[in-house]
């Protein structure tokens, strides 16, 4: 993924399509799938505790919302834009739900009447998440603004609502039953994972199945030609920036009925870059990229957070390791990408 | 060339600057003190060295966010080796090790830029996570306060001082001579070299600046040390002005110091951008955000007035550019008599 | 008696399985201006590239006064005074006049440091050099095209420069500032300098050439001085045949009760003015007119993209408004523009994609999502129906040639079944070969029911495809041609006109 406006070309990404599955492998996909088993594969052979079910279990509690997250920022940067406000829409979404729930539900309501405040909540997190992505499509697509500075400026917009609101405190103070999104599992698998990989699939469909993922893409390939082909950028950009919202409202959902707390901080622009890594991992560019490449990179990214993590135990600062081993990751991805491409300008 | 003045960027972001101040001690006088100002200019110090490093990549059109990390790893990485040696001196070697280490961390990203024809942005991504992830594992995750004597009064020198009946003794910390020599630098860099003139041709047209025979690669391996110099020295200079050393120093700020550049008139495609310009961005960004507290809005509250200000402030040019797009371009046109 | 610069003697070169040049030898004199000629892919563009040292020669041998070469590397050509003129003028756009002038006596002087004086003195001494005064502060982003082009020429001049290279130089240019390069041109001339020209505008050449060369197919075949050399006799050397257009077929214009397409009294600030006409139905109609004259501003509103401010436009006898491309599309006005590879082509998508981008809404099964297997029927017929020659449609177009390139766009259009088709340029850069189909395309669509706006400066291709021609100058339509009542000499002649506002 390239930051910089003057788009770069993806070199070849060579697609074919396979007929049973109907699902498009490309060689970012190759290199990710084989990264993916080489570590592991290492990290089962090293760590005993790594294959339990616990591990696992763990490990699948904690990565959906990065990955929702990661959904939120690719949609946007195949579209040729960024959102860096998505976490701040998190929050925000995560804010106001916590703050409806915690002010109106009245203390001698019934157990189904809460799980109605609870659905009520869940619905304001999504307004909320929707209203981000309005603003944003709006400065965006319709005022001009680059997307790096207007997400940059409602980054700050959004979060100032959330501190405004709590007055830069935690909420915290929810019924029980919100816990069950984030901590239960269903059929053994957890809950935020059948989420998230739901709205992978979502993704999936949306952005290679429908006529509004294809405009898309051609629109971050080049907007000027999906102008001049009739597409309607404005409404397409519009409508890319509400799914960054609402999947950005969705992640805050989650961490708050995980962590039982919503606060204006979680996260941070450390959080952001997170998922724009992710992207980069996994190849994600204007016009091209795969939501299977970022399942997978998310996939590489916390198995080595969790294997370092147990391989370093009791070494203090042991879960700091896996920031460092995401960037060396992240270097020998680009170079390798670099030798694949000169390999095939040479064919 | 008074006109030109006038015209520029920079003069508007001035006027902005102004009106702003002015809003500011309307509403309360004590804004209109010599403390505030030198307040403001202490808190800005670091972000004008590590803007004034970031400017030359911004104008060859890349963006960069790995280096707050550096400033990091390098400060902190420095302290805990002198600590460990018993180190009792004063600052200098400080500045000098981290200094070679920011070189070398600079080196890093412009090496992988260069050789390996990667994006500028991608890259720092990649280091920015590695180099904070290897100052909290390998070196240590703690803030430390153990200052080496040589080094605690650092905080405390002040080129003049007086008594401000509010706070007490202020005063302008001497660690702005850094600002103007570093300042003076840039300038000079982007304005009097050849290789600074070439940091312009590569972000005004990059084929072009290949043909006309421009050594791209050494010129972006010298912005990038020049970036990794000048975060060590950020980091370091924070450190001793706050007298701690903190591992994870601005992890939430990349962004922040571009803004100040971008608002400081630099292009976010490249090409353009002053070190006047970043200056004032610099400070209106520091201005916008401590003194808001003087205007008696809410606490909790200012950081949306932030907000809206930029948005209205990224908004402006491209109402301005809309403006100009519905217009034809026929030569000689004929209107009815 | 003029001294020879340049010669190239037996000079052929391929490219995979193309032969781009095929055993040509050609001399430069001192002072010369040479016009080089021909359609596209007929060489005349890799024989500029290899004076200019960019290609080297399969075989052949290149004499420079007394140096032999056989291989010819850029640093060299500049060194024995070779100054190649590109399309984006070798300019930076953010930096000012003066800067972009002495740039490259900074770098080739190996200058470290600089001296904004001396940069000075030398943009005012090349500046002086043409006669000409630019503010050396202004910044380049600002100029005209005319204006860049001469600082492009002032900078080679400055590298001594004994043979200036220039690709198309008046494709940019007004009609005033096209007089004003070739009066440069020919003071260059009194210098000794030399002007290596490649033009498709046979009108210019017959202007401003000494000596005209002609390819076609990588052969040289015609050399000789411009004088006495028509544009009739150039262009049945460059093609190889006559353009007999009389041997065309044309279709026949049906009158209807109402015209398909009509336009009342449209306007446009800065773009034209009180524009009136008709298209009717199978009909083709030809828009021409000089840069600048209002012609693309009239296409672009047409089509959504800059849209009239007051005027009426009927489709099919009932009023329409066109407030943006989708109007356009919905109302079945489909564009095909100038620049494609800018405004038509997702270089980077695969060819399927291309074409299928305008329609991909028709493609959805009954869920709602793309019904992949139509989506790969509906592009395979396009580019079996439009002879698009590829392995595969899932290669990116960038793997084009230009005129497949073409036929990708032309057919993302037809894809969508629209009832009028704007072409703007559309066989600007297209092979000689491609060039004949498209043009027997048009025609044809106009028989099956598309009615083709046809805006071209291109006069032998407006009298191959039109049945009407409006001339435009200064944003407003100042006469009509009948294809069947007029000659290529006369439009050639009313195109040039007088400059100046039209006479009412």
């Amino acid at each position: 993924m390239n930051m910089e406006p003057k788009t770069k070309s993806p070199g070849s990404i060579k697609r074919f399509t396979n007929p049973l599955k109907g699902i498009q492998i490309g060689n970012q996909t190759t290199l990710l799938l084989a990264v993916f088993i080489v570590l592991f594969i290492f990290f089962a052979v090293t760590e005993d505790k790594f294959l339990t079910g616990r591990s696992i279990t763990s490990m699948a509690f904690q990565l959906p919302e990065l990955g929702v997250l990661s959904l939120a920022m690719m949609v946007t940067i195949l579209t040729g834009g960024i959102n860096l406000s998505v976490n701040a829409t998190s929050n925000m979404a995560a804010v106001l739900a916590g703050l409806f729930l915690v002010k109106f539900i009245p203390p001698e309501a019934t157990p189904q009447q809460i799980g109605l405040f609870i659905v009520l909540g869940v619905l304001i997190a999504l307004v909320a998440g929707w209203l981000s992505g309005v603003i944003n499509g709006f400065l965006i697509a319709y005022v001009g603004v680059p997307p790096i500075l207007a997400t940059l400026a409602t980054f700050t917009f959004y979060t100032g609502i959330s501190t405004g609101l709590t007055g830069g405190a935690t909420v915290t103070g929810f019924p029980e039953q919100l816990s069950v999104i984030g901590n239960k599992a269903f059929l053994g698998i957890p809950i935020p994972f059948l989420i998230f990989v739901l709205l992978t699939i979502f993704t999936y469909f949306l952005l290679n199945r429908t006529s509004f993922g294809f405009k898309a893409r051609m629109l971050g390939s080049n907007p000027i030609a999906s102008n001049f082909s009739g597409i309607d950028n404005k409404a397409i950009l519009m409508r890319i920036y509400i799914i960054s919202g609402i999947l950005s409202a969705i992640t805050g959902i989650l961490t708050m009925s995980r962590t039982m707390s919503a606060a204006y901080e979680y996260g941070t622009t450390t959080y952001v870059l997170l998922t724009i890594l992710v992207s980069v991992l996994a190849g994600i560019l204007p016009g091209f990229g795969n939501v299977i490449d970022i399942f997978i990179a998310m996939l590489i990214l916390q198995i080595l957070s969790t294997g370092f993590h147990m391989a370093l135990l009791g070494i203090r600062g042991s879960s700091f390791f896996k920031d460092f081993s995401w960037g060396v990751l992240l270097i020998i991805i680009f170079i390798i990408n670099y030798f694949t491409r000169v390999r095939k300008a040479h064919e | 060339m008074l006109n030109k003045i006038i015209k520029s960027n920079e003069f508007v972001i001035f006027l902005i600057l102004v009106g702003l101040s002015l809003i500011v001690g309307i509403i309360n006088p004590a804004f209109f003190s010599l403390s505030t100002v030198f307040d403001i200019l202490r808190s800005s110090i670091v972000f004008f060295i590590m803007a004034f490093g970031l400017l030359p990549i911004v104008i060859a059109g890349g963006i960069d966010i790995s280096f707050v990390a550096i400033a990091a790893v390098t400060s902190y990485s420095t302290h805990m080796l002198l600590l460990n040696r018993g180190y009792q001196g004063g600052i200098l070697l400080y500045y000098v090790i981290a200094c070679g280490m920011g070189l070398l961390a600079g080196l890093l990203n412009g090496v992988l830029v260069t050789r390996f024809k990667l994006p500028v942005f991608d890259v720092s991504l990649a280091t920015f996570t590695m180099w904070y992830g290897f100052t909290l594992f390998f070196v240590g995750a703690t803030a430390n306060f153990d200052l080496p004597p040589g080094t605690v009064g650092y905080y405390g020198k002040f080129l003049f001082t007086l008594q401000d009946p509010l706070v007490g003794e202020t005063g302008l910390h001497e660690s702005i001579l850094y600002v103007i020599a570093i300042g003076l630098f840039i300038w000079w860099f982007l304005k009097y070299t050849t290789l600074g003139r070439g940091v312009f041709a590569i972000g005004g047209n990059r084929e072009v600046a290949v043909r006309s025979g421009f050594n791209i690669n050494l010129i972006m391996l010298i912005t990038f040390a020049i970036m990794g110099i000048l975060s060590a020295i950020a980091g370091v200079t924070q450190a001793f002005l706050s007298r701690y050393f903190n591992p994870v120093i601005f992890i939430s700020q990349p962004l922040d110091v571009l803004a100040a550049i971008i608002l400081g008139g630099a292009a976010i495609t490249g090409g353009r951008g002053t070190v006047i310009g970043t200056a004032l961005g610099v400070l209106l960004i520091q201005l916008i955000n401590r003194t808001l507290i003087l205007t008696g809005i809410p606490v909790e509250w200012q950081r949306l007035v932030v907000g809206t200000i930029l948005i209205l402030f990224t908004s402006l040019p491209a109402i301005r550019d809309l403006r100009a797009r519905r217009v034809g371009h026929t030569t000689e046109l004929v209107q009815a008599e | 008696m003029a001294e020879e610069i340049l010669r190239v003697e037996h000079v052929s070169k391929r490219f995979g399985g193309v032969t781009a040049l095929d055993d040509v030898s050609l001399s430069i004199q001192k002072g010369e201006t040479c016009c080089l000629v021909g359609e596209n892919g007929s060489g005349k563009s890799t024989m500029i590239k290899i004076i200019a040292g960019l290609y080297t020669p399969d075989e052949g041998d290149i004499y420079i006064d007394s140096h032999h070469y056989k291989k010819l590397s850029p640093i060299e050509s500049i060194h024995e005074g070779i100054q190649v003129i590109y399309q984006d003028f070798s300019l930076f756009p953010n930096l000012t006049v003066a800067e972009n002038i002495a740039i490259n006596e900074q770098l080739a002087k190996g200058k470290q440091l600089v001296n904004w004086g001396e940069i000075n003195r030398i943009a005012r001494e090349g500046l002086d050099k043409i006669h000409i005064d630019l503010p050396l502060d202004a910044i380049v982003s600002t100029l005209s095209t005319a204006d860049r082009q001469l600082i492009a020429i002032i900078k080679a001049l400055l590298a001594n420069a004994r043979i200036i290279i220039m690709d198309e130089p008046t494709t940019a240019l007004t009609q005033k500032e096209v007089a004003s390069l070739f009066k440069l041109i020919d003071d260059l001339k009194t210098r000794g300098i030399s002007t290596l020209f490649v033009s498709h505008k046979l009108n210019e050449v017959t202007e401003i050439a000494d000596r005209t060369v002609i390819f076609r197919n990588g052969k040289k075949v015609m050399d000789q001085d411009a004088k006495g050399l028509d544009v009739q006799t150039m262009e049945f050397y460059m093609t190889g045949r006559h353009i007999d257009t009389s041997a065309i077929t044309f279709g026949e214009v049906q009158e209807k009760a109402q015209p398909l397409l009509k336009v009342e009294n449209l306007h446009l600030s800065h773009g034209f003015f009180d524009i009136s006409f008709e298209l009717k139905h199978n009909e083709v109609l030809g828009i021409t007119g000089l840069l600048g004259s209002g012609r693309t501003e009239l296409a672009l509103a047409l089509f959504g993209e800059l849209p009239a401010d007051s005027g009426k436009i009927f489709v099919d006898g009932k009023e329409v408004k066109i407030k943006g491309i989708t109007d356009a599309v919905h109302h079945g006005i489909g564009y095909v523009p100038d620049d494609r590879i800018r405004e038509g082509l997702f270089l980077e998508q695969s060819i399927n994609n291309n074409i299928v981008v305008s329609i991909v809404d028709r493609l959805i099964n009954k869920l709602r999502l793309l019904n992949m297997k139509g989506k790969a029927d509906e592009s395979g017929r396009w580019i079996k129906k439009l002879d698009v020659k590829t392995p595969s449609g899932e290669l990116p177009v960038k793997s084009l040639s230009g005129g497949n390139q073409q036929r990708v766009v032309l057919a993302k259009w037809l894809a969508s079944n629209p009832k009028i088709l704007i072409l703007n340029g559309p066989t600007v850069g297209v092979d000689v070969g491609s060039k004949a189909e498209i043009h027997a395309l048009i025609r044809s669509l106009a028989k099956e029911g598309i009615s083709i706006l046809l805006i071209s400066d291109d006069i032998p291709e407006l009298l191959a495809t039109c049945h009407r021609i409006l001339l435009m100058r200064g944003g407003r339509i100042v006469e009509e041609f009948k294809r069947e009542e007029t000659s290529e000499h006369q439009l050639s002649t009313e195109l040039v006109g007088a400059s100046g506002p039209a006479s009412p």
